[in-house]
């Protein structure tokens, strides 16, 4: 399955839940006193399209606050990433004002849906309508900047996220491996590994074809690739080449069988049963991945070590949009506003639903909870490195971005697979997707 | 009070005109779209038979076109083969507790995702049972849905598997109905039990056969939901079979017309099967 996006999430504690509501009372009667008036679409009905993942579960605990705080009813329409992409396209294709309010990756199809017009702008709403409370400069500035089209703002991020490197330190220990420091120690570990302790994993990470480039993704970027140079495709490059190489063969070499199906529910299952040694995939699994607490001592995590062209970690997140055939856009940015403020993100950041504001990481609750544990505190720091160097390229940054991703993965799965070299694979893959930029 | 024939057309009118349209709009708007290119951005453009004449040229499309058959032929001939000797056995074992009948056609009833959850968690080539028994027995592993030479036995395997049964049940209907004269007759000439079996019984289940061959027919040509559950066409392609490469292409990469028209290929492909078959079914009447 492509989800990119996925998180167990953590039972919020009723204390939570009126810190929570008292916490907007008072956000509400400080911006009534502002002028800002929550009351003001009072009655109004918005429906939301939600991706049933943990980010909307986590917001959708709290929708009575909602509709307490401002008198607006919320219609949820909740399916599964796939299916609710499937409704979307149905419903924004026949230009029908059935949804309000939906959530969008900005990374997979943001440049699309904006290039088909089916956002709404949110700069007249995030200059001229806000609670003086909201602070819309907190929001992580890459993350907004991500969902930013010619100038139009297509969404707010609801969380932050990337694939980061989770790796067992007594396997390490046990086989006397030094934490790897660059992507060519990740495969002296693993071949370390794979000689010191044979019933062990020792790499693993996403080989599902439409899900791979998620991960795929940050190889390129650290060994310096790019995936366009002048209007064309760049995998046969040097740099593509050797990520293309480096990732396909740690997965051939010391990945788990049958990794070319692998995604993020695969991964989180062979880690959390002590079975992988090193699991590349997406910090939003934290929570899963230390499910039963086996794997919360012996566990560390980092961004994935750098490589030929440095550290450029993959950053993305969800976020929140209105449609632009919306008949109720200021009532539904009432929901948007009250869903990405510091006040409720702080709520979720406590669920696991990773903060995409800066202040939310130093919220006195959320760093009790960060030291909790101290694994707790690695996984946020490893975060705050996303934060600041990430990238939020993943695939290739054109309309048809989807499709792009397919190639990118034929291309890794072909190496994988033994069906062709990686020269055969990356011209394969350059022929079809200088063919999809062409189409544009 | 008599009820004249125009009156009865009248009341009955508005159902079979809403029945009608509702398969008539369906078909006939695929069939523009086919004719349709969608740009990313949303906007169309008649283009004719563009979307055909690119069909042609279509790797995938050939690949979808392969793999389709080539899993259709497997797992048709699979459950008729599992579903005739379930038939029989049931036939044959007249006192089989209900629960045992039941367990033997409770796959069908499962809902595909479930099933294909299921088989996922089993086959997994890591974690799952499937593997341990293998190599508890001493035989080496697997990568069932993993290999791109094993996917589409493995997936024809678990069809197979939800699906016999349900073809069980067809041919156990057809045994029933069978003449007993003709099996008085043979006993009397000295028929041994296999020969009753290749003589009379299969001869005589042939339409009911070709019967259960067109239902599955049906199915088996627009195979998806275990195969997005699982394997979503690969590794690499080798399970992209035509409806799940339409899907694909529509709600993924939105290109609306080229899915449409792949719709409408797939769906001419499964309408020339099931009036082959049916011709069939007429030569093989009793």
């Amino acid at each position: 399955m492509q989800r990119e996006e996925t998180m167990a999430s953590r039972k919020l504690t009723l204390v939570g839940g009126i810190v929570a509501a008292l916490a907007l009372s008072t956000t509400a009667g400080s911006a009534l006193a502002q002028g800002f008036d929550w009351k003001a679409h009072k009655g109004e009905t918005i429906t939301f399209l939600a991706n049933n993942n943990p980010v909307a579960s986590a917001i959708l605990k709290h929708q009575d606050e909602f509709t307490a705080l401002t008198g607006i009813k919320l219609k949820v329409d909740s399916y599964q990433e796939q299916q609710m992409r499937q409704r979307l396209l149905t419903v924004l294709n026949a230009r029908s004002d059935e949804v309000d309010v939906f959530m969008t990756l900005p990374s997979r199809e943001g440049r699309q849906y904006a290039a088909a017009g089916w956002y709404t702008d949110l700069t007249p709403f995030v200059k001229d309508s806000v609670s003086s409370d909201y602070d819309f400069d907190g929001l992580g500035k890459a993350l907004v900047d991500a969902a930013r089209f010619d100038g139009i703002l297509t969404g707010l991020p609801l969380n932050i996220e990337g694939p980061v490197l989770y790796y067992r330190t007594d396997i390490f220990k046990k086989c006397n491996v030094e934490p790897p420091k660059t992507i060519a120690d990740i495969q002296s570990a693993a071949q370390t590994i794979k000689k010191c302790d044979s019933s062990i994993t020792p790499f693993a990470s996403r080989g599902l074809k439409p899900a791979l480039p998620y991960t795929f993704s940050n190889f390129l970027h650290n060994m310096g690739g790019e995936y366009m140079k002048d209007g064309k495709s760049n995998l046969c490059s040097p740099e593509g080449k050797a990520a293309l190489q480096a990732y396909a063969n740690l997965l051939k070499d010391y990945g788990p069988p049958g990794v070319v199906n692998y995604s993020f529910y695969q991964l989180t299952s062979l880690y959390r049963a002590g079975r992988s040694a090193m699991s590349f995939q997406s910090s939003n699994e934290f929570p899963s991945v230390m499910e039963g607490g086996a794997r919360l001592k012996d566990t560390a995590i980092v961004p994935l070590p750098k490589g030929d062209g440095g550290s450029v970690p993959t950053t993305i997140g969800w976020a929140l949009t209105i449609s632009a055939f919306s008949d109720h856009k200021d009532a539904a940015w009432y929901f948007l506003q009250w869903a990405t403020s510091p006040k409720m993100q702080a709520e979720l950041a406590l669920e696991g639903i990773a903060p995409p504001r800066q202040s939310v990481s130093q919220d006195p609750q959320y760093k009790a909870w960060l030291e909790e544990q101290p694994l707790r505190q690695q996984w946020q720091k490893t975060l705050d490195e996303l934060a600041k160097t990430g990238t939020s390229e993943v695939g290739f940054p054109i309309v048809e971005n989807p499709e792009s991703r397919e190639y990118i993965g034929q291309a890794v799965d072909q190496i994988l697979l033994g069906e062709a070299d990686v020269d055969t694979a990356c011209k394969a893959a350059d022929e079809a997707l200088d063919g999809l930029i062409a189409r544009q | 009070m008599q009820t004249s024939k125009g009156q009865l057309g009248a009341l009955g009118a508005p159902a079979v005109l809403f029945t009608v349209a509702m398969i008539a709009f369906p078909v006939a708007y695929t069939l523009y779209l086919s004719f349709e290119a969608f740009s990313s951005t949303g906007t169309t453009r008649f283009i004719g038979a563009g979307n055909y004449t690119r069909m042609v040229n279509d790797e995938s499309f050939w690949n979808g076109v392969v793999i389709t058959f080539y899993l259709y032929i497997l797992s048709l001939v699979l459950q008729l083969f599992f579903g005739t000797a379930l038939a029989l056995l049931m036939f044959r074992a007249k006192r089989l507790p209900g629960f045992v009948r039941s367990l033997f056609i409770s796959p069908f009833m499962l809902p595909p995702v479930v099933a294909g959850m299921m088989w996922l968690v089993i086959l997994d080539p890591s974690l799952g049972a499937a593997n341990y028994i293998l190599t508890s027995l001493g035989l080496p592993p697997s990568e069932w849905l993993a290999s791109p030479q094993w996917v589409v036995p493995t997936l024809a395997l678990i069809d197979t598997w939800q699906w016999s049964p349900y073809v069980a049940l067809i041919v156990l209907g057809g045994l029933q109905s069978l003449p007993p004269s003709v099996y008085e007759a043979a006993e009397i000439d000295g028929a041994s039990g296999w020969k009753r079996l290749w003589r009379i019984t299969l001869p005589l289940l042939l339409p009911t056969l070709v019967t259960a061959m067109v239902l599955r027919s049906v199915d088996l040509l627009r195979f998806f939901d275990l195969i997005y559950i699982t394997t979503q066409g690969g590794p690499a392609n080798a399970s992209l079979t035509l409806n799940i490469y339409g899907f694909r292409t529509g709600f993924e990469f939105f290109q609306l017309g080229y899915a449409s028209a792949l719709m409408v290929t797939l769906s001419v492909i499964v309408l020339g099967v099931t009036l082959a078959l049916n011709r069939l079914r007429h030569i093989v009447a009793w």
